[in-house]
């Protein structure tokens, strides 16, 4: 469903007189004026240090020594590593499950909110569906560590008054990643909430009038008219998602630490417990530039696959 | 694009130059705490409330030595490897502290890296230290010594020993545990309290490297890590502890070199806490500092924990009266060594003022500043002789001694086990203990075996 401008629609009708030079010069100048602040501020603290960390990443350093050259050592040393190996795996693992489960919530929700509620509690409940996401991340996962505490949450106490047995929520390894990834997407999931519903709300209502009096209703509506009409709003969310699921730390941090075990260890810890804890600021920037290149993969195969998949208007 | 005129441009110019000319100090980092400030700069683990708290001590520092100012940082951590962190951030921007109050979990990852040997300070000032460490426990020094120096000059310790909530065991039918009460003893006390009201967690204890696996560990003779003495030192027992029976044993401090995960004991002491997770005995491992343990004993929801002199104050905050509450010895096994953590002091190597640095240390040490630095009893004090009845009269237990005479009746008590390493090892322990407790022991030791043996390499 692509709708292409003629390229004659898109010139201008009549020849714009021409701008003195000086005029075009001072609003050069103004135009990068403005942009100082935010590139000045975006080299600084973005791209300068993804360059240090590059330069980094092939050096010993613990901040208080010179930092030696160490060549591919600190790659060599990731790869060979199974705690970081299986970091990786669980994030993504973790990224799988739940962006699947992020999108999958948040869009039934959007759906049931745009099209069943009227507009006055619409808002309401968009607001409360966005709320988690403006909390710490670390506040929600210390109240969440309290209530799946297995000997004195109140998600047990629940369980046990209807007849369930204590669950080792956070002691077992099942049991921990079901939580992060519950603490996770419930926080989450409305950002991705108020995109859908932004997307929804760009939907023609004749284009379902349309499809009512062809006979679709339901799924079927939901799969050739909702769906195809908010795929750009779905690519948006999806890679948003992927790449903020990718830098997951905050919850498994608090909640487990990473363990048991290794069972909760994200790419993200790695960094933190390589850098920050054992001072080898050479190996977390290898992790770190190696999970800035699953990013950029991930990000890569997804807009690849928008250009069967998405269809704009 | 909007027009804008040459005046809105200039006025934008001349906002952005005096918005700049304003944010100067802010850009530059000088007016960063204590940069470019004539004073000795001493930094601590907690908030601005705990600095605020060392007000007098400063106050009536500064009042005997005016020639120094001190400027007390609080730097806010989750624990000793992130403060150690902050510490080393602060050496990178050029703004080291010279003193810092470290923990034994940071004194060899401090005296490794960034410590000053304290040795000829202390024999310099043999007088005022005699009087000191005549009043301070040798196991507490030689924690604080690192390859035969002295590093760190303790001010507080806890050792892991066991609380017990009154009302618990009363309705158990249970009398304060023997002085020497055995692990079996211990089993059956808390299975009296488990039948005696179920919703009661006999034992709670928290997976950290201090009261978590360790004291178990401990007491059945054993340590996840190998441990041996340092040599050297002598120059500290044969000057200080010349009389005290226990100082021919004694050397340069501790050293963490291997992993013993492996240990047929360790494997024991594993199992003993696994079946009493199992058996509803014990709570399952939960993480983290052990916050909420207050509300939940003072609530009467456990019956005993492993604590030392810090939770007496924070017992009386939480409603509970000096008799509602008592403390005991950790349970004997193998054998009744109990672990203990202790705090202190430490001049950073690369302090330009060492000399006043010293002094600040000194002071601390005293009697008078120890009075002033803890009021309350939310820690041990290090001085044997502040650990008395009027100290804990308001708060309880009624058995005070206990914190204290665990060094006494106990004199191979162990520190925390913290080599230099002391953030990779503690990661490795907490991630292992709950995969041990709650699943396979033998496979989860082996996993840690692997871990420690990783960690101790770098």
């Amino acid at each position: 469903m692509t709708t292409t401008i003629p390229a004659s629609t898109a010139a201008p009708t009549a020849a714009a007189p021409a701008e003195p030079a000086h005029d075009r010069r001072s609003e050069r100048l103004l135009v990068w004026l403005f942009l100082v602040p935010t590139v000045g501020g975006l080299a600084l603290f973005t791209l300068l240090p993804i360059a240090a960390s590059f330069v980094l990443a092939f050096f010993r350093w613990d901040i208080i020594t010179s930092p030696e050259w160490a060549g591919l050592h600190n790659f060599g040393d990731i790869a060979s590593d199974v705690t970081v190996r299986r970091a990786f795996l669980n994030t993504i693992g973790f990224v799988i499950v739940a962006v699947a489960l992020q999108l999958g919530i948040a869009l039934w929700l959007a759906i049931l909110v745009q099209s069943r509620l009227p507009s006055w509690l619409q808002s309401v409940f968009r607001s409360a569906f966005f709320f988690p996401l403006v909390l710490s991340a670390a506040s929600v996962s210390l109240v969440m560590a309290y209530l799946f505490n297995a000997d004195f949450g109140l998600v047990n106490s629940i369980l046990n008054a209807v007849g369930i047995p204590d669950v080792q929520w956070l002691s077992t390894g099942s049991g921990a990643v079901a939580v992060v990834i519950f603490v996770y997407v419930w926080q989450s999931f409305g950002f991705s909430l108020l995109l859908f519903l932004g997307g929804l709300a760009s939907i023609p209502t004749e284009v379902y009038e349309a499809a009512e009096l062809d006979g679709a209703k339901g799924w079927s509506r939901f799969t050739k008219i909702t769906l195809p009409l908010i795929s750009p709003t779905l690519l948006v969310a999806t890679v948003m998602a992927v790449i903020a699921a990718l830098q997951i730390f905050d919850q498994p941090w608090v909640l487990t630490r990473g363990g048991p075990g290794d069972s909760t260890r994200t790419a993200v810890m790695m960094i933190y417990q390589s850098g920050f804890q054992e001072l080898q600021f050479g190996r977390a920037s290898a992790i770190g530039l190696v999970l800035t290149a699953l990013i950029l993969a991930a990000t890569a195969a997804q807009f690849r696959l928008s250009r069967r998949y998405v269809f704009y208007q | 694009m909007a027009d804008m005129s040459r005046r809105g441009f200039l006025l934008a110019v001349g906002a952005g130059v005096a918005g700049t000319v304003a944010a100067w100090p802010r850009l530059t980092a000088a007016d960063v705490p204590g940069r470019g400030e004539d004073a000795l700069r001493v930094a601590i683990m907690g908030t601005a409330q705990d600095a605020e708290g060392r007000k007098t001590i400063v106050a009536e520092f500064e009042r005997r030595f005016p020639g120094i100012k001190v400027r007390v940082q609080p730097i806010q951590a989750a624990d000793w490897s992130q403060f150690f962190a902050k510490i080393l951030t602060m050496v990178a921007a050029g703004t080291p502290p010279d003193v810092c109050y470290v923990a034994t979990e940071g004194v060899q990852l401090f005296a490794d890296r960034l410590g000053e040997p304290l040795d000829r300070f202390v024999t310099r000032d043999k007088a005022v230290m005699q009087e000191y460490f005549s009043d301070v426990h040798p196991s507490l020094v030689e924690a604080a010594m690192y390859e035969g120096s002295l590093f760190q000059t303790p001010i507080d310790f806890n050792a892991a020993n066991v609380y017990y909530n009154a009302a618990a065991y009363r309705r158990a039918g249970l009398e304060r545990p023997a002085d020497d009460w055995s692990t079996d003893d211990f089993l059956a006390a808390a299975r009296k309290v488990q039948q005696a009201d179920r919703s009661i967690r006999p034992f709670f204890w928290t997976n950290r490297l201090w009261g978590g696996i360790v004291p178990w560990l401990y007491i059945n003779d054993t340590s996840f890590l190998t441990e041996s003495k340092a040599p050297g030192g002598r120059w500290m027992w044969d000057t200080f502890y010349a009389d005290d029976p226990s100082s021919a044993q004694r050397g340069g401090g501790y050293r963490w070199l291997h992993s013993n995960a492996q240990d047929p004991r360790v494997l024991e002491s594993f199992e003993l806490l696994r079946q009493m997770v199992a058996d509803g005995l014990a709570s399952s491992p939960a993480q983290g500092g052990g916050n909420e343990l207050v509300g939940l004993f003072s609530g009467g929801r456990i019956a005993m924990t492993p604590a030392g002199g810090f939770w007496a104050q924070g017992l009386h905050d939480g409603g509970m009266k000096p008799t509602d509450f008592d403390v005991a010895y950790f349970p004997r096994w193998r054998s009744q060594r109990h672990q203990y953590g202790a705090a202190g002091n430490m001049i950073l190597k690369t302090s330009k003022r060492k000399d006043e640095a010293w002094e600040w240390v000194k002071f601390n040490l005293s009697q008078e500043a120890m009075q002033l630095a803890l009021p309350k009893p939310t820690t041990t004090p290090a001085r044997r002789s502040m650990v008395n009845a009027a100290f804990y009269a308001e708060t309880g237990p009624q058995h005070w001694q206990v914190f204290y005479d665990t060094l006494d009746r106990f004199p191979t008590s162990g520190p925390i086990p913290a080599p230099p390493q002391q953030a990779a090892v503690e990661t490795a322990l907490i991630k292992n203990v709950t995969a041990a407790v709650t699943g396979d022991p033998k496979k989860a030791l082996a996993s840690l075996d692997r871990d420690l043996t990783t960690a101790l390499k770098t």
